[in-house]
């Protein structure tokens, strides 16, 4: 059934590259077919944008895309495919955080640090939100009314490992307002508590709560980058709020160690380009993501320096020793 | 009307009727393969709906999640596999029934049960979504922990005979629930460094080691079967004085299912054995549930397709995605930029009318293929009893494995096998453990969630309306079983001098 799945992929692959005019003079890609691994199951997350990039991508490379779904353990199957793969250029993994915190949660045989990241393409943002009859109007009213009750204020995050969590609990740290961060088992259960009151506020991706934004259910209290996002450029950061906290939720590649020089060139050349094609500009904002080109030495330093905060916060937490 | 005339536009001006067709037929094999759950049936199809029009995919997608919850019950019935999680309760007295030689009896109840039921939950769906959403919204974590341990208070029905054997069981699969990540914390739990593991134990692989190995196990010693072919390989559907007995299971399986569809995190499986065991609470005929009761596979199979509608009602009103199965509808919908919710009735009127009525065309057509196939299916497993267990082991391991390709799932389900071996040996009850299993989770996670919540307050549970009632519920299940017992037990001594 899988390989059933994978020829229609290879099919449509060809087909959009077909209809697709020619990528204009630059050095041919050493490989006629790409895999990109995910983690994630087709339809979900990962998958949907890894698919919709390599629309653009494919005639852009001269490359046709195969995307392979390497689903279970958290990520860590996905990696142990992309990391014995042979290092040449022909196989890479969508990265997000989830690589890295599996590899700290567990010990998986090939962690994060058996791949060597390539680019990193996207932030998504993450908000902090409340339901519309919600007293706030700001993230400094939530948290304001925290600290001045302390053990009151009720957050939630989406799971217990998550980023959204490790963000909420750094800021009780911060603001001293002890109150419950309350961990859920994914989004929708969340989105329930947010909705019917149990829950004062809530962390996510822009994405995740679209379709309450569009019915007015839900609104926005600020949003955790460094700088506003184009999607909402009326909504304050935390850190104009007064709060500094910022959360780096990554998309990007990964791929074997030691891949060649030229291969590296290449994705380094086409990722700009397309996050510039209008089309896939369109779905991108959309999509409520936000385009930060990093090339292969910022993506080490990111990916390096997002592994040592993890580490430090989970352990902070308790969660790893 | 104008909703009746843009239904009926958008099922005859799209491919929506023959993709309902298919998707029924895919989802009626996707499920009956031990392993493949509705949702990962969904899944597989949806890298082809990218090139198919809104309302043809995701009817498409909607028809794979009717099929799969009825064809889950095909395996529960004829080879004590359950396809599906739902199917688990199925498996009790289906299989019973398949042992007396009424196999094509089980299949024609299993059938005409969920097409009603099926159809009772698309009427829901159209008719209730906007009131029943509101209920959805009254479900806090306090009200989830009681809705968990109201199906708990299920254990006592499902032991068939000896209460502590059953909670034996029971705190087995709870055990089994603990495995993974934190729920709070997110402290990995007895995952022993492995990767495989941070997700938990899912309960399908638990219930096809217990159910299908075992029963390997226990064939492979015991003779071959006499006269394989003699048996009954006709499908039969129940006559009107039948019809008459199951109508009290479909309406609890229908009520149950409407429920359990609304919360997200419950589904199908929760809803199949409440169901299941309501209508042994009420049935004129208790004694016959576990010794092939038509009831009991009536009851399970009305509720879980009746879910196969409502769980769509979080999705069309509030955008939430309450199961697995509705996150791929959703990402069925996202891919062709629409938005779920309510805007969905709005600005694609065509997709969210053509949904209904494509699903109304996906339960004919699960009724009409039921008739085709299930005979063949029947004639299949009357063939030698060697070759059916090789084709089971097979259709396990491979259905296994091809959900994510992991042999550390192969080794639980045999693992699973080995423990269900010696329960039998031991008289130990499964379906307590598999409810364990099953509800573990939703119960620990939602009482710690509530004690952060009201900073270790137990009185949390109680102050909430719904939490109270469902306690309430559970407390007078409990009594009644109880009592029941005692009574059944004064009785019996009282025939014996």
């Amino acid at each position: 059934m899988f390989s059933q799945t994978k020829t229609t992929i290879i099919g449509l692959a060809t087909l959009l590259s077909l209809a697709a005019l020619p990528a204009d003079a630059q050095p041919k890609y050493p490989h006629a077919t790409v895999t990109m691994v995910t983690h994630s199951s087709p339809g979900s997350g990962s998958d949907v944008f890894l698919r919709e990039m390599i629309k653009y991508l494919g005639p852009e490379m001269g490359v046709n895309f195969v995307v392979e779904n390497v689903r279970g353990g958290g990520g860590a199957g996905a990696v142990a495919r992309v990391a014995k793969g042979p290092a040449d250029g022909s196989i890479f993994y969508a990265t997000t955080p989830t690589y890295i915190q599996t590899t700290l949660l567990s010990k998986p045989e090939f962690g994060y640090d058996a791949l060597d990241p390539i680019v990193t393409v996207f932030y998504d943002p993450e908000v902090i939100y409340t339901r519309t009859q919600s007293p706030y109007r700001s993230l400094s009213d939530a948290v304001n009314f925290a600290k001045q009750n302390p053990g009151k204020g009720k957050w939630g995050a989406a799971s217990p490992g998550s980023l959204e969590r490790i963000a909420l609990e750094t800021l009780n740290r911060m603001t001293g307002a002890r109150a419950a961060v309350v961990p859920h088992d994914g989004g929708g259960d969340m989105i329930i508590n947010i909705l019917n009151g149990t829950l004062d506020i809530g962390v996510g991706e822009l994405q995740e709560i679209s379709t309450q934004l569009q019915t007015d259910k839900v609104k926005l209290l600020g949003v955790l980058t460094e700088t506003r996002i184009s999607q909402h450029p009326n909504l304050p950061t935390a850190k104009e709020q007064g709060i500094n906290l910022v959360v780096t939720k990554f998309r990007g590649l990964a791929g074997p160690k030691n891949l060649p020089a030229n291969v590296v060139a290449a994705w380094e050349t086409a990722m700009p380009r397309i996050l510039a094609n209008p089309a896939y500009k369109k779905y991108y904002e959309g999509e409520n993501l936000v385009p930060v080109f990093k090339g292969q030495k910022d993506s080490r330093e990111l990916t390096t320096a997002f592994a040592a905060d993890t580490t430090k916060s989970l352990r902070e937490l308790g969660v790893i020793k | 009307m104008d909703e009746i005339a843009i239904a009926w536009k958008a099922l005859t001006t799209t491919w929506a009727i023959p993709a309902a067709f298919g998707g029924v037929i895919w989802g009626i094999f996707g499920g009956a393969l031990p392993g493949i759950s509705p949702s990962i049936a969904m899944a597989l199809l949806l890298p082809f709906t990218y090139g198919l029009d809104p309302v043809t995919s995701v009817v498409l997608l909607g028809s794979v999640y009717v099929g799969a919850e009825y064809g889950g019950s095909i395996p529960a019935i004829l080879i004590r596999t359950p396809g599906t999680n739902a199917s688990a309760a199925t498996t009790i007295d289906g299989y019973e029934m398949n042992k007396r030689g009424q196999a094509g009896l089980a299949l024609g109840i299993s059938l005409s049960a969920g097409f009603v039921g099926g159809l009772f939950g698309l009427m829901m769906l159209v008719l209730m979504t906007e009131w029943l959403a509101r209920v959805a919204l009254l479900f806090t974590p306090p009200a989830y922990f009681a809705l968990g341990v109201l199906g708990c208070s299920v254990v006592a029905g499902l032991s068939g005979g000896s209460v502590v054997k059953g909670w034996i069981a029971g705190v087995l699969g709870f055990m089994v629930a603990t495995i993974g990540t934190d729920p709070v914390s997110g402290v990995p739990r007895f995952t022993f460094g492995s990767p495989d593991l941070l997700g938990g134990i899912r309960p399908i692989l638990i219930m096809v080691g217990l159910f299908a190995v075992s029963e390997i196990l226990i064939q492979v010693r015991e003779p071959p079967w006499d006269k394989a072919d003699a048996r009954d390989t006709r499908l039969r559907f129940p006559d009107l004085k039948l019809w008459k007995r199951l109508a009290l299971p479909q309406a609890i399986g229908g009520v149950v299912g409407t429920i359990e569809g609304l919360t997200p995190g419950g589904g199908g499986t929760i809803a199949a054995f409440l169901a299941y065991n309501e209508s042994k609470r009420w049935s004129k005929y208790p004694e016959e549930f576990g010794h092939g009761s038509p009831e009991g596979v009536a009851a399970p199979e009305s509720a879980n397709n009746v879910v196969t509608a409502t769980a769509l009602i979080p999705l069309l009103s509030l955008g939430i995605p309450g199961s697995n199965s509705a996150a791929i509808l959703l990402g069925g919908l996202l891919i062709h930029g629409l938005s779920p919710g309510p805007l969905l009735f709005e600005r694609n009127p065509d997709v969210a009318y053509g949904l209904y009525a494509g699903l109304f065309v996906a339960n004919i057509a699960m009724f009409l293929i039921g008739l085709v196939i299930l005979t063949p299916c029947i004639w299949l497993v009357n063939r030698p009893k060697p070759y059916l267990l090789a084709f089971i082991f097979a259709l396990v391991v491979s259905g296994v494995f091809s959900i994510d390709q992991s042999l550390v799932d192969v080794g639980l389900v045999l693992l699973a096998g080995v423990v269900g071996y010696f329960m039998r040996w031991a008289e130990i009850p499964f379906l307590p453990m598999v409810l364990g299993v099953v509800l573990g989770y939703m119960v620990e996670s939602n009482f710690r969630r509530s004690l952060q919540l009201s900073n270790g307050e137990l009185m949390v549970f109680l102050e909430d309306p719904v939490s109270l009632g469902l306690l309430l519920c559970a407390a007078a299940l409990v009594t009644y079983s109880l009592m029941r017992e005692r009574r059944n037990k004064k009785a019996e001594t009282g025939v014996t001098p």
